[in-house]
């Protein structure tokens, strides 16, 4: 199978990163302590060229900035929707597939940041809408944060294999999302619905008493359906989403699949198309535990055919990491 | 279906596109950039010294295609400039829309900007290569002919830096050298310093930049020569230099301009503030490398080692021209290497042995010859050419050289190898 090579951030204003600067960069060979060329992923610009004429430094990386919290909207105890204004600048890069931030309070420490995926972007308020989820001691310190939120950013890899998103035009995606995680799907619908791409959101509601992101996606113009899709008791697809599923797939001429739900239900869907449409390419939300976003602390490192991927910066192949052979 | 698969559309790529396609079979030829002729769209030497007697060679044996579009497209025949007799100057603005033409009016079905980044490989055997859009394109046998030249990366570690050549790896992305993707180890050739790497040999200045009197003499004479002043005189230069054929003392203390269409400067590089102190070139300008005030391209970074059908010693289904495939300078060194690379190629198909090029003959000499010289010391510090440099001087010694096109028609039917590479094989 193909194998992605390939760093949301190479070519950005950040590259090259910490990883370039120790000889470790995702692209580089040269940047690899290599002495040849072996460019796989070319975005405009030579790595190593960029760190010599940077004095063989690191670009400086994101830093947290304090910014206004403009409104909660508290759905569930422990489900919030948080409205942040930023900078022009941070608005306009984090108008993008896959775009998240670090999210934290003023009073800790920065270990105390947690990525949070964008779900909506707003130009006239100047503002940022996240989703958050409250379950753990860093989701607890950003429901405390009522003004001022420390937000650190853009970055881009929340959502894994953009390549097939990027540049699609005309063309018709399936997005599959469940409770929380079908919040990146939004902006993914914002963006390619701006090419005339044809959107399918089929939403499980997962825990909550409703669909949550429906609205967003209805606003970007996603036709959207709601229904259970995945029954958790014995981790299997439900009779509706099958029958659903046979339908669209006779139906729609689906280029693309977003699969934007934890990992049990990405792998399940996932698998379930594949075998029965091995030409459709996915996409899917980035589930990864991550710490620093810089590729630093290696706590979102997944295994793939033997090789260690960053993935708060690296990009894999969905299809590649929720494959299981027997295809289910 | 008979499957061949061309990687890098160079002088060495449409060779060998052009000859698998004669031999009968269903070519694809995947280049980088939106052009063919990579840096044959600058080049424009054809003919001078040995090269005019392995072009005639090649025209015997029956691979004339590409030898009869340069003929057409030849803005001056037979000039002589220092060391060289008998050159012939085809004109680079014209050269390549010629050579497409025909290449797609055979049938030859071309991808342009399209990249080649990775391969896959079972029993030492290549079945398929992905484009980095990652599309998967499948083979029976593939020719790799993407040069040794840059990318940025080795243009940086090795020479000056990008010089924005016609290459263009900023615009198109970097060259993937398939071989070594594929499991087999490049080889890098060498400067007399012991340095990785050779910069090339000229640059291109706009010839509408240079004043009349020296345009004029262009047009009608095809070559103007002027002296370098003392203190500019920089013969270390020569050393860093690819074309060992001009790196001759009178490059060093001569202005050397020849008309290609643009005005090719024989030089690696030359700072544009000492170029312009010149009679004549007040104004000038570089057109190619864009910067070639500062630098040029770095080549001979990426050779395949192969055996004398040019086939890849450890791959069974991948066969290289042209630079890919050794210390090779020049464009009929390339059509050379690339022609025998499509023909085996094809033979390779239909389960036949590949053949080697007679000794007897230039072109066969040479790609012997360099392939054992290669391997002895100092032998990568070598280039191999017909144009000078000690390969000429083989030529003559062992009297492969000669401009009569009779003897040359003789030696090949008495081979009986007469128009070979006109032969359908499927």
């Amino acid at each position: 199978m193909y194998k992605f090579v390939e760093c949301i951030d190479a070519g950005s204003e950040y590259c090259p990163c910490h990883l370039a600067e120790k000889g470790e960069c995702i692209i580089c060979s040269q940047l690899q302590n290599k002495v040849f060329c072996d460019c796989l992923y070319w975005k405009g610009t030579c790595i190593y060229e960029e760190l010599l004429k940077n004095g063989n430094k690191a670009k400086k990386t994101r830093q947290y900035k304090k910014c206004d919290i403009i409104a909660i909207e508290k759905i569930r105890d422990d489900l919030l929707i948080y409205d942040i204004r930023v900078s022009n600048s941070l608005l306009r890069e984090l108008d993008n597939i896959g775009a998240y931030v670090f999210l934290k309070s003023p009073n800790f420490p920065d270990y105390f940041g947690t990525p949070i995926s964008i779900m909506d972007i707003n130009y006239e308020q100047q503002s940022i809408k996240l989703l958050i989820k409250i379950h753990g001691i860093k989701t607890k310190d950003i429901k405390d944060c009522n003004e001022k939120i420390m937000v650190k950013g853009p970055y881009w890899n929340g959502i894994q294999g953009q390549r097939f998103l990027r540049n699609l035009k005309d063309k018709s995606v399936l997005i599959l999302g469940r409770g929380v995680a079908a919040a990146p799907g939004v902006l993914v619908t914002r963006r390619l619905t701006l090419n005339n791409n044809k959107i399918i959101a089929l939403l499980d509601k997962g825990r909550s008493d409703k669909n949550i992101c429906t609205d967003y996606y209805t606003k970007y113009g996603a036709e959207v359906n709601n229904l259970s899709i995945i029954n958790y008791k014995d981790k299997t697809l439900t009779d509706d989403f099958k029958k659903y599923i046979k339908d669209i797939l006779e139906k729609e001429n689906i280029d693309v699949v977003l699969a934007a739900g934890d990992d049990e239900f990405n792998s399940l869907i996932i698998n379930y198309i594949h075998v029965r449409r091995t030409d459709i390419c996915f996409a899917s939300v980035n589930n990864s535990i991550m710490c620093c976003g810089e590729g630093i602390c290696g706590s979102c490192i997944v295994k793939l055919s033997g090789k260690e991927i960053r993935s708060c910066k690296q990009q894999y192949n969905p299809l590649e990491y929720y494959y299981v052979e027997d295809g289910k | 279906m008979m499957n061949v698969v061309v990687i890098g559309g160079g002088w060495a790529g449409c060779a060998a596109a052009i000859q698998a396609k004669k031999c009968g079979a269903d070519v694809l030829l995947i280049e980088r950039t939106d052009m063919l002729l990579g840096l044959g769209n600058v080049g424009g030497i054809m003919r001078n010294n040995g090269r005019y007697t392995a072009a005639e060679e090649l025209i015997a044996l029956g691979a004339d295609d590409l030898f009869n579009i340069i003929d057409r497209c030849t803005r001056h025949k037979s000039i002589e400039f220092p060391g060289h007799k008998h050159a012939d100057l085809y004109d680079v603005t014209i050269i390549e829309a010629h050579v497409r033409r025909y290449i797609l009016d055979m049938g030859i079905r071309v991808l342009f900007e399209t990249r080649v980044v990775d391969v896959d490989v079972e029993d030492k055997k290549i079945k398929a290569v992905f484009l980095d859009s990652g599309t998967r394109i499948d083979g029976d046998v593939f020719i790799e002919t993407t040069g040794s030249t840059g990318p940025m990366g080795n243009c940086i570690r090795y020479g000056k830096g990008c010089s924005m050549c016609i290459l263009r790896c900023p615009a198109y992305g970097p060259r993937i050298s398939i071989s070594q993707r594929a499991g087999v180890e490049d080889i890098l050739g060498m400067r007399d310093d012991g340095v990785f790497g050779a910069m090339s040999g000229s640059c291109k200045l706009d010839k509408d930049s240079l004043s009349k009197e020296i345009r004029d003499e262009l047009n009608t004479k095809g070559v103007y020569i002027t002296d370098v002043p003392q203190e500019d005189i920089n013969p270390e230069k020569l050393k860093m230099k690819v074309c060992q054929q001009y790196a001759l003392k009178e490059f060093a203390e001569k202005i050397i301009l020849l008309d290609t269409g643009h005005a090719k400067l024989m030089t690696s590089y030359y700072p544009l503030e000492k170029l312009r102190k010149l009679k004549g070139f007040e104004n000038v300008r570089f057109i190619d490398p864009y910067a070639g005030g500062k630098a040029n391209s770095i080549r001979y970074l990426s050779m395949a080692p192969r055996n004398d059908t040019m086939k890849v010693i450890g791959l069974d289904n991948l066969y290289v021209g042209g630079e890919k495939s050794g210390l090779f300078v020049g464009h009929t060194e390339a059509i050379v290497t690339g022609t025998l690379a499509g023909y085996n190629a094809v033979r390779s198909l239909m389960g036949l042995n590949g053949i080697e090029l007679p000794v007897s003959l230039c072109t066969g000499d040479i790609i012997k010859y360099e392939n054992e010289t290669k391997r002895k010391k100092d032998g990568l510090k070598k280039r191999y050419t017909f144009a000078g440099s000690e390969y000429f001087e083989r030529m003559k010694k062992l009297n492969l050289y000669t401009t009569d096109k009779e003897i040359i028609n003789k030696k090949v039917e008495a081979l009986m190898i007469k128009d070979i590479f006109k032969q359908k094989l499927i």
